[in-house]
Formats: structure tokens, sequence, C-alpha cells
């Protein structure tokens, strides 16, 4: 199986950051490793998960040979909405939620039908989207940060019950596992596929090309919204400037994960490893002190080396 | 597009000499929009102008693009506003165009950031060597405070490296701290400005540094975004948060210091009022000639005097 076969390569990478980071780690007065300690990797976890959750909607999208460039916009769009809908318009919280949610849903539908029945390339349909969202957010928020106290009120229970650990971990992990099963185990994930593969093969074989495309940005808006939600609750505003650039760590995490930009091969799970591979490069820079400039240089570095890895064994 | 240039100039020139009485056509070039002290010098603006009805603001947004804040600026000059105020997203880039401004006689106020040219009739700014200085003092007579003597560990959350501001803040704070030997920073990581991305780096912070006394932050969001991280980890309360900016409004960090989330904070004035009045004089008197310079002072903002300052 492919899968089979995919998943040591990108896994003996992150295996191998692990080992670095655990042999590089400062160590505490304890004598225990700082980076293996359960706080700190579970840190990374919940510092990965929002990218974590974006990622996973946009390897569906990759694996139809797309690109979804507007997912850090819809994110602020959301964490717009979701604060303004508690905090201005006293709205309940599941009301604020899944207004959030639903408005990013549709967002990306709108993407989709546009990719679908246009005929336009994902990248300019989506980068339209990615400005104009971008705009809508700000328009909406009047360029304002909308602030989530610490009161009792129902803004701040929300974000109470939002920030924690293990409901950000649990939604990555459940969402994870959704669509790990959705790519793996349904036709409609056998389409996603069949359709980066060789879009008019595809076509001739009579697959819902259309429909399945709109479903995916669909899916892509849906996380990067519910993504937004949690962004919200972690840092108590809501900010139509935030998720700038998340488009490209997400679009890095698939990759280092061993999907192919041109669609038709790649997992959940690679995306998973490569979620996690960026995670633990991060933490053990920033655990080390690591000059942020240098940081950046050696990221780069290694995201290449990553991907070269897994070419060179793939092609054997 | 010349024809509708010269439509939309006539269109202009018809609406400002509707009233009667002489119109004022004042333009502001604006860096980014997208800061939250940005969007708070533009509310501020738009309200005081506001009580001058001879007066019709119009505010470009220049999304901290220098290229793109010339363009905006020298679609302004083509208008001749009766007063230009420009808050230069780079001291090289405007320094340029904000000279045509001179040249053709529109009175040019600069604001916040200089040009590397004197390009203007007056530069109304703040100075964040002195507000580094400020908090950095604050912190050492909170250390002093707490030990009985100079000494302890500070974490420094810096903006984006290589701005002013940035520079600034920091070596105004240092050029304190180096003078008690007691006193170390003890990490200084970069969060470019951003609450949620101090927050991740406060988190490794916390796990490394087993000692920590006073987090400064260069500006309030990753002064919060710091506290948020401390507060997961149930320690938010052995150490104290210390920011800058000090903006109004429910987000802003003059309420964050009233919800005893920051210790102090230093405001970093908008500028903007005293910009509104310069302005004014030069509008409406004819003789009028304002210094090359304004300087304006921060304040502290510490609980005792939040809630007033919060008021106003």
């Amino acid at each position: 199986m492919t899968l089979a076969r995919r998943f040591p390569e990108s896994l003996l990478a992150l295996l191998g950051i692990i080992v670095i980071a655990i042999a590089i780690s400062p160590v505490a007065a304890d004598g225990a490793r700082i980076f293996l300690q359960p706080g700190n990797l579970t840190d990374i976890l919940r510092q990965i998960s929002l990218i974590g959750i974006i990622s996973l909607a946009m390897t569906f999208v990759i694996l139809t040979a797309g690109i979804d460039l507007s997912v850090g916009s819809i994110l602020a769009l959301s964490t717009t909405i979701v604060a303004m809908a508690l905090a201005r318009q006293g709205r309940g919280i599941a009301a604020a939620i899944l207004l959030a949610v639903a408005a990013s849903a549709a967002v990306g539908a709108v993407n989709g039908l546009v990719i679908a029945f246009l005929r336009m390339q994902p990248f300019v349909v989506t980068l339209a989207t990615m400005i104009g969202v971008r705009g809508l957010a700000k328009w909406l928020s009047n360029n304002e940060n909308i602030d989530i106290g610490f009161g009792r009120d129902l803004a701040a229970q929300f974000a109470a019950a939002f920030r924690q650990k293990w409901v950000v971990i649990g939604s990555y992990v459940a969402a994870a596992a959704a669509f790990w099963t959705l790519l793996a185990r349904t036709v409609f994930g056998r389409h996603v596929r069949a359709i980066g593969d060789n879009e008019r093969a595809a076509e001739y074989a009579g697959l819902p090309i259309r429909a399945t495309k709109i479903w995916v940005y669909g899916l892509s808006g849906l996380l990067s919204g519910f993504a937004g939600v949690l962004y919200a609750a972690e840092n108590h505003q809501g900010n139509p400037n935030a998720g700038v650039a998340y488009e490209l760590d997400a679009i890095a995490a698939v990759v280092i994960g061993g999907t192919r930009l041109s669609g038709g091969k790649g997992s959940i799970s690679g995306t998973i490893i490569g979620t996690l591979f960026m995670g633990v490069l991060t933490n053990m820079l920033r655990l080390n002190n690591v000059d942020s400039n240098v940081e950046m240089m050696i990221k780069a570095v290694i995201i290449v080396l990553a991907v070269a890895a897994q070419r060179e064994r793939k092609s054997k | 597009m010349k024809r509708i240039a010269a439509a939309l100039a006539c269109l202009l020139a018809c609406s400002c000499g509707s009233g009667g009485k002489k119109q004022f056509f004042v333009a502001f070039s604006q860096a980014n929009n997208a800061e939250p002290y940005r969007a708070a010098q533009n509310a501020l603006m738009t309200k005081l102008w506001a009580q001058h009805p001879d007066v019709r603001l119009v505010i470009s947004d220049a999304q901290q693009d220098n290229s793109r804040q010339i363009a905006q600026v020298e679609t302004f000059i083509r208008q001749k506003p009766d007063l230009l105020i420009v808050a230069p997203n780079e001291r090289a880039a405007l320094t340029d165009v904000m000279g045509t401004a001179m040249e053709r006689n529109i009175p040019v106020i600069c604001l916040e950031r200089d040009v590397l040219q004197p390009h203007y009739t007056t530069y109304i700014h703040s100075d964040n060597l002195e507000i580094g200085r400020n908090a950095g003092v604050f912190i050492v007579d909170y250390l002093k405070k707490k030990y009985g003597a100079p000494k302890g560990n500070i974490v420094a959350i810096r903006g984006l490296l290589g701005v002013e501001g940035e520079i600034n803040r920091d070596k105004g704070a240092r050029q304190v701290f180096d003078q008690y030997p007691g006193i170390k920073i003890v990490a200084d990581p970069v969060a470019d400005w951003v609450q949620a991305r101090a927050k991740d780096r406060m988190t490794e912070v916390l796990r490394a540094q087993p000692r920590i006394d006073v987090v400064y932050g260069h500006n309030d969001p990753m002064a919060v975004g710091a506290w948020l991280a401390a507060r997961e980890l149930g320690v938010e309360r052995e150490m104290i948060f210390v920011g800058v900016d000090g903006l109004p409004g429910e987000a802003g960090g003059i309420k964050k210091v009233m919800d005893g989330v920051l210790a102090a904070t230093f405001v970093y004035p908008l500028c903007v009022d005293k910009a509104v009045e310069i302005g004014n004089r030069i509008l409406h008197e004819p003789g009028f000639r304002p210094e090359r310079e304004y300087v304006i002072d921060s304040t502290m903002v510490t609980p005792a005097n939040a809630a007033a300052l919060y008021a106003k």
C-alpha cells in the first residue's frame, strides 16, 4: 500500500528531530530534560493544533491538485464573528460558534463553487478570497480587536471553556481522526484522490468532480472557521489581523508530510507527522534560546532536507 | 482616465465650495490601519476633526507598504489639500514625496515617525527611548521593593526587530538595567508585536526559566500574551507584567491595568490631539508659524490612575 510505504519515511524525519530535541534540551533544576516534561510536550500539541486542524482540510485541497490561500483570512473572520456575537451582540455560546463556523464554511463553499463552475485556478480564486475576506473581517470589526474579558459573562465563559489545553488538543485529535477516516475509508476520499491524480480520467469515469471540489473547499473553510473559534478563546479576543501567513504554515506541514503539491498522492497521517515535525522543531529552537533570525534560517534548511530525504528514499 | 480625474476634481471642488464659507480639506496618510495603535489614531482624528464643520477629513491606509503610501500621498497632492498629515511607514521611503508636498506649499504635519530630511512644517512625536527608560525605572523600583535590593530576573518580549520603536524601547530599559549587576534579562524572545505569538514564546520561556520576576513587553498585546501563558501554568501571580502603548478602549492596555493583568503600562501618545490643535491653527490663523517639533510626554498607567484615564 502507498500509505504503508510513505508512512515510515516522514516518520523517520520526525523521530530524527525528536532525538535531536531530546539530546540538546536544556535541563531543569531537578535534572529532567525540559523538552520531555509532560507540560512541554502538551504545549507543543496545543501550539500546533490550530495549524494542524487547518492543514487537515488543506491536505484534501492539495490532493485535488488545488490550493487554499484563504484559510488565514477565514480564521480572522471567524475570530471576529465569534467575538462580536458574544461580546457585542450578547448571543449564546453555541449560537456564536455556529454563526462563525457557518460563515467560514460558506466562504469556503463559495471558493469551491467558483473553482468548480467558472473553472478558474484555485490559486487565483483563493488569493482573491484571501484579500476580500481579510477586508470583510476588518470592516466588520472597524479595524479593532474585539476584547473578550476575564469577567463572568458569557464571552469570558466561552474563552475559559475553549482555551483549555485538552479541549484544543482534543479538537485536533477528533478532527484528525474524522479526516483520516474520510480520506482512507470513504468513497468521497477516493474521489478526492482520483481528481488530483487525473482530473480528465475522473471526469470520463463519471465522478462528481464539481460536487467534490465544493465539498473540499467548504470543509477547508469550515475547519479554518473552527480554528478561528479556538484562536479567539485562546487569545481572549476577536482579531481581524489574526492568521496572517497561516496558509503557508499549513501548506508546509502538508508538503513535509509527503503530499505532492501536484495532487493525487498523500495522506492525512503524513500531514499530522509534518505538523508535529514543525512543532517539535520550533519548540526545540526556542527552548535553546536560538536567535530568532537564525531560527528562520535553520528552519528553511531543515524543511528542504526533510522533503529531499523523502524524495531520495522514494526514488530507490 | 484624465477625463475621469478631471470630473472627480470638479466634483470635489464643487462639494467643497458649496457651503458658502471656506471649506478645508485635510488629508491624512496613515501607514497601517491594522495596528491597534494606528486604528486608535484614526478614530481620534475622525472624532476631533468632526468638531470642526468646515473641515473635511480623508484618511488613506497604506497597509504597511511604502510604495502604496507614496502613491496615496501623490494622489492627495493632486487634490491640493489645505493640510496634509502623514504618519510615515518608514523614514527613508516617504522623505521625497513629503518634500514634493512642501514644494507645492501644502502644510505638512509629520506624525510619530520622522523622515530623513526635514520635509515637514512640524513634527509631532513621542520619545520611545524615554518610555523605555521609564519602564526600566519602574521595573527596578519594583524589584528593590520585592527583594530589598536591585536584583531579579527579567523576560523582555520583543517586537519586530529593526523597527525604531522596538530598538529604543529595548535600549532605554537596558540602559537602566545595566546599572545593576543583580538584574538579569534571562530571555528575550521575539514576538513581532503579536499577542498570540508572545503567548507561545512565553510558554517556552516559562518551561526553561525557573525564576522570573518581571515580564517587560515592548507593547501591551505582547505583555498580555505573556500573561495568558503564565496564567495557563498558574504562575501569573509570581511575576508582574509591564507593557507599552496604553491605548484607550476595551481591548487597550489601560483596561488591562484596571483588570489587574498588567502592573503598569506606558502610554505611547497618539499625538493626534496635538496634530489637530496645530493643524487647526495652521488652517484658521494665517500668520501662525508652528514650532519645528513637538514632543508629547508619556504617562505612566498604574492601578492608581487607570480608571481615571480610562474614563477620559
